[in-house]
């Protein structure tokens, strides 16, 4: 059930590497599975499962830190099989927000990808980012700020 | 009318979703040119948002979680080999639940430094302690304890500590005296460090806690929230705060680590000698941030000053809708929840 959410944060997170992307997917679910008896329900499952998230993308940033990421450049990636003109010009779009989301500073990137992919409440983000509702609040303000000025030209959100 | 000339960047994209009061932000806009700009830029950037796809993950990524979990292969099945050892294997789990179930299994122990003690045995590098064992480091020692898959905590030199319980829904540690640095990642409420002045739960953070043997001491949050209770007294204790314990008053006042060292040294005072000097120089010092101290304080000042309190944290910061005064004065649990819940906007 959440398994593409895993993967898709993973792969925004890490510049589109779905190399990275798998290996992090791996890690959470049997992290999740190894610890499921630690959880018990004073909390919500999603915010556990997405404070391991948190936690393993960071690990793997500290990790990557020293190694370039090959930035997934494939427009492809993103157009269906089969798709047409519009698609591509989807596809196209997708690429360049991308681009922009994975620019962003790791703090600002974790905190959109788990608004914005995830759904998670202000309150599920403070508890999965170990930070206040302020600084939840703050930080998707000002992410969504830096994402604006990078796409001027990007009219109205849509190319 | 203050409150309204201050900018509102930092909640804009609460306001868009309509997770904050819109009133503040809505006047403020009004009036604020900069703000009305950054606005539009916070709803471009959602709007961008709007054209990243979920990716599917690959079949390949749960395969190779299946084939992680399915190793070591099965051997060839023989069925009196296989009842045999089914019917051990469940004496054995029996035995090993009860007594995991009782105490707790043992954490793995590292040497940091030096040669810390584990009941009678020396650690140089690697060893454990069990549920009921005291561990120790002197001057030129200090340990880790991984506090089984949740975290850990590093025990500074002249801490002694013992572990108390270490089931799945209870991991619990004793603090004697000393400094210990916990870094926890769990859901609420499984790890506990009980001191002779209160008890710290976690709320999923990372904090140091510092006691004497009497039991008072410091604790201060990096990550996250820690509670610090004692007897129905609780702190609640966010990222960048801190709280000091006393022996017989148990958990202190919280306050955060920039707040002014005149509010810092009142609020010493107060919470010794519940001084109204004291309490007026809190309020004076008190900036918005400060809301944290004095929202513990409408619980902790008496019945006649308690108004005092409240009129502080309404100039500082608006009351919501829902807050009325003489439901705070009369500690009404769930109006005080309702407030914090909105002051903590600005922690």
């Amino acid at each position: 059930m959440y398994k593409d959410q895993v993967y898709s944060i993973a792969h925004y997170f890490f510049h589109g590497d779905s190399g990275i992307a798998a290996d992090i997917t791996q890690h959470v679910f049997l992290k999740l599975i190894n610890n499921v008896n630690q959880f018990h329900g004073d909390a919500e499952f999603s915010t556990w499962l997405y404070r391991l998230v948190v936690n393993v993308c960071l690990d793997a940033t500290r990790r990557h830190k020293s190694e370039p990421i090959a930035a997934n450049s494939n427009l492809e990636a993103f157009a269906r099989p089969g798709s047409q003109e519009q698609d591509y010009a989807k596809a196209q779009a997708a690429h360049i927000v991308r681009k922009a989301v994975s620019a962003l500073p790791v703090k600002y990137r974790m905190a959109i990808l788990l608004r914005y992919f995830e759904g998670l409440s202000y309150e599920q983000m403070a508890q999965a980012l170990g930070c206040s509702l302020g600084t939840v609040a703050s930080r998707l303000s000002r992410g969504h700020r830096i994402l604006a000025e990078r796409l001027k030209g990007f009219e109205g959100g849509k190319l | 009318m203050r409150i309204f000339n201050r900018h509102v960047s930092d909640r804009l994209a609460a306001y868009v979703e309509g997770a904050i009061d819109a009133n503040l932000v809505r006047r403020h806009l009004a009036q604020c040119e900069r703000c009305r700009a950054e606005y539009a830029d916070v709803q471009k950037g959602m709007a961008a948002l709007e054209n990243l796809p979920v990716v599917e993950a690959p079949a390949s990524v749960w395969n190779s979680i299946e084939s992680v979990l399915d190793a070591p292969k099965r051997p060839t099945f023989n069925p009196w080999k296989f009842g045999f050892a089914l019917s051990s294997a469940v004496i054995v789990a029996s035995f090993a639940y009860w007594i995991v179930m009782r105490s707790g299994a043992p954490w793995d122990v590292d040497g940091l430094s030096g040669s810390p003690v584990v009941g009678t045995r020396h650690i140089s590098r690697a060893g454990r302690v069990a549920p009921g064992e005291w561990i120790e480091t002197d001057a030129r020692s200090s340990a880790r304890i991984k506090i089984g898959h949740i975290g850990s905590v590093v025990l500074a030199p002249n801490t002694r500590a013992r572990v108390v319980a270490t089931r799945p829904q209870e991991n619990r540690i004793a603090l004697a005296h000393g400094e210990i640095h916990a870094e926890i990642s769990a859901p609420p409420r499984l790890f506990f460090v009980d001191t002779a002045s209160g008890t710290a739960v976690d709320l999923g953070c990372e904090y140091s806690l510092y006691a004497e043997e009497d039991g008072s001491g410091l604790m201060r949050v990096t990550r996250g929230w820690v509670s610090f209770q004692r007897n129905g007294r609780e702190s609640l204790v966010p990222a960048g705060a801190s709280c000091r314990t006393r022996t017989h008053a148990g958990p202190g006042t919280p306050y955060f680590d920039d707040a002014s060292d005149i509010l810092k040294r009142a609020l010493d005072t107060f919470d010794e000698t519940s001084s109204l000097d004291a309490l007026g120089a809190i309020l004076s010092a008190s900036r918005v941030r400060d809301t944290l101290t004095l929202w513990h304080l409408l619980s902790r000042v008496s019945a006649a000053d308690r108004g005092r309190v409240y009129d502080r944290i309404a100039v500082l910061t608006p009351v919501p809708a829902g807050v009325s005064r003489d439901r705070v004065l009369s500690l009404d649990r769930e109006t005080l929840t309702r407030w914090k819940d909105e002051l903590a906007w600005t922690w």
